[in-house]
């Protein structure tokens, strides 16, 4: 997967960009209720749909990694947990954002709220496990088998954390369920935004994986130097052994 | 499994005759259990923050002692003994989970008879009713960490990444558990609170089996 197939997927990145952008600011109605802060929305949840779909994409590349074994099924997952942990932090902060104004306080233990940060905590302890364990040898089986309990145990999170806050008294009412959106040009400014940032998504995810397989192949061929160098001083040494005979 | 019983009776005599495991367990919640009690300001507090202080003992402390029995091979070079043996990796797993289970286990018993005399709770069926929720939620934890602990022994500086990597995925477990403590302390019966063990149970399986089928992916001697 080359640097070129990313350039092209940066350009069609940066079109659909411009008309979610155009979309979220210009085209899209002014919520009733919220006024103007509604409109972080259209950000909000694409970045939580990228970074829940990055999670399944650093567990399923896991599980391929212990099965195969090949580097490739590795850096795809360390590139996915990077990206995916740019989304996550990027909703918790437009979900303060937006809360501080609508709901009065910047945070809140809404079901949603909580389960995002348990994702969030979850993605930070694969890459603190990824960045300590850079000279092991087997980082890739830790963290892949890091990811799987952790990808396994999400949807149980979100059962359980659902369960914890309907049972309480909420503090808060938040809207569960549908997003109440009314005007069609909403639904197509959502569904717009959704495209652009699966596309930004992958275009980074792209970006990263080229780098690490970069980086795979530049130390697999500093081995082969390595090894090569090795064979050639034998020979020579072998050599200079026999024409002292 | 060839080589459960071997590994497990071994590591259960060792705890006998050193008792390190199951001490420092007990004095570590015995301090967690004092500390929460200064930190949340509520001398003799109620059944709620009773059950959630246990919980709070039974991770921290869990974190830091559950798994000597599986560190201490790494520490003494055993592993490689342990690896070259017949003993199958899952029955090394499930030897080390149980050993770790009873530390803690027992640990969880000498922290239940602390909380009751630190917030005047009563000896009766209602800690009958806690002890299961206890023992589920330890062996739960015990599955996790010993999966873990094996990646925390690996890494230089791993015993600061074991909570991070233990303690979100233990979530679901850790409210479903609180949850369950705190009715039955209030003296309500199983039925109850019958969908907070569902989860529980749940999570048991979901790291009993991820610990089972995982295990010799993260198992090394270096």
């Amino acid at each position: 997967m080359g640097i070129k197939a990313a350039h092209w997927l940066g350009v069609v990145t940066l079109a659909i960009m411009t008309a979610a952008i155009f979309m979220v600011f210009v085209y899209v109605p002014t919520e009733a209720q919220q006024g103007n802060v509604q409109r972080i929305f259209y950000f909000h949840v694409p970045c939580a749909w990228a970074a829940f779909a990055a999670f399944a994409l650093v567990a399923i590349s896991g599980v391929f990694y212990l099965w195969f074994g090949h580097q490739v099924w590795d850096d795809l997952g360390c590139a996915a947990a990077e990206v995916g942990m740019l989304f996550c932090t990027l909703v918790l902060i437009t979900g303060s954002i937006w809360a501080k104004p609508i709901w009065g306080t910047w945070w809140t233990w809404d079901s949603r709220l909580t389960t995002t940060l348990v994702l969030w905590l979850l993605y930070a302890g694969y890459l603190t496990l990824r960045a300590m364990a850079d000279e092991v040898s087997q980082v890739g089986r830790l963290a892949a088998v890091v990811g799987i309990v952790a990808a396994a145990d999400v949807p149980v999170i979100i059962v359980s954390v659902r369960l914890w806050r309907t049972i309480h008294p909420a503090v808060i009412v938040t809207r569960q369920g549908s997003h109440g959106l009314e005007d069609p040009r909403m639904i197509a400014t959502l569904l717009v935004s959704l495209a652009a940032f699966t596309v930004l998504s992958a275009w980074l995810l792209m970006l990263r994986f080229a780098t690490l397989r970069a980086a795979a192949r530049l130390t697999n061929l500093g081995r082969q130097l390595a090894l090569t160098e090795a064979e050639m001083a034998d020979r020579s040494a072998q050599h200079v052994m026999s024409s002292r005979r | 499994m060839s080589g459960f019983t071997t590994i497990l009776r071994k590591d259960l005599r060792l705890e006998l005759r050193s008792g390190e495991s199951t001490i420092t367990l007990v004095f570590l919640s015995l301090l967690i259990l004092t500390v929460l009690t200064f930190a949340l300001n509520a001398p003799g507090g109620d059944a709620a923050t009773a059950a959630g202080a246990l919980w709070v003992a039974m991770i921290f402390a869990g974190t830091m002692g559950a798994t000597r029995a599986l560190i201490a091979e790494w520490e003494n070079g055993c592993i490689r003994g342990l690896l070259l043996s017949p003993a199958e990796r899952s029955a090394i797993y499930c030897a080390k989970l149980v050993a770790s289970f009873v530390f803690m286990a027992v640990a969880e018993l000498a922290a239940m008879v602390l909380m009751v005399l630190f917030y005047n709770l009563d000896f009766g069926i209602r800690l009958v009713r806690l002890s299961p929720i206890l023992a589920m939620g330890a062996l739960g934890f015990a599955a996790l960490a010993t999966l873990l602990a094996t990646i925390q022994v690996r890494i230089r500086g791993g015993d600061l990444l074991l909570p991070l990597l233990i303690v979100p995925v233990f979530v679901p477990a850790l409210i479903a558990g609180v949850k369950a403590s705190n009715a039955a302390l209030a003296g309500l019966r199983f039925d109850a609170f019958a969908q907070w063990l569902k989860i529980l149970a749940a999570c048991d399986i979901l790291f009993l089996a991820g610990g089972y089928l995982l295990f010799e992916h993260v198992i090394s001697e270096d």
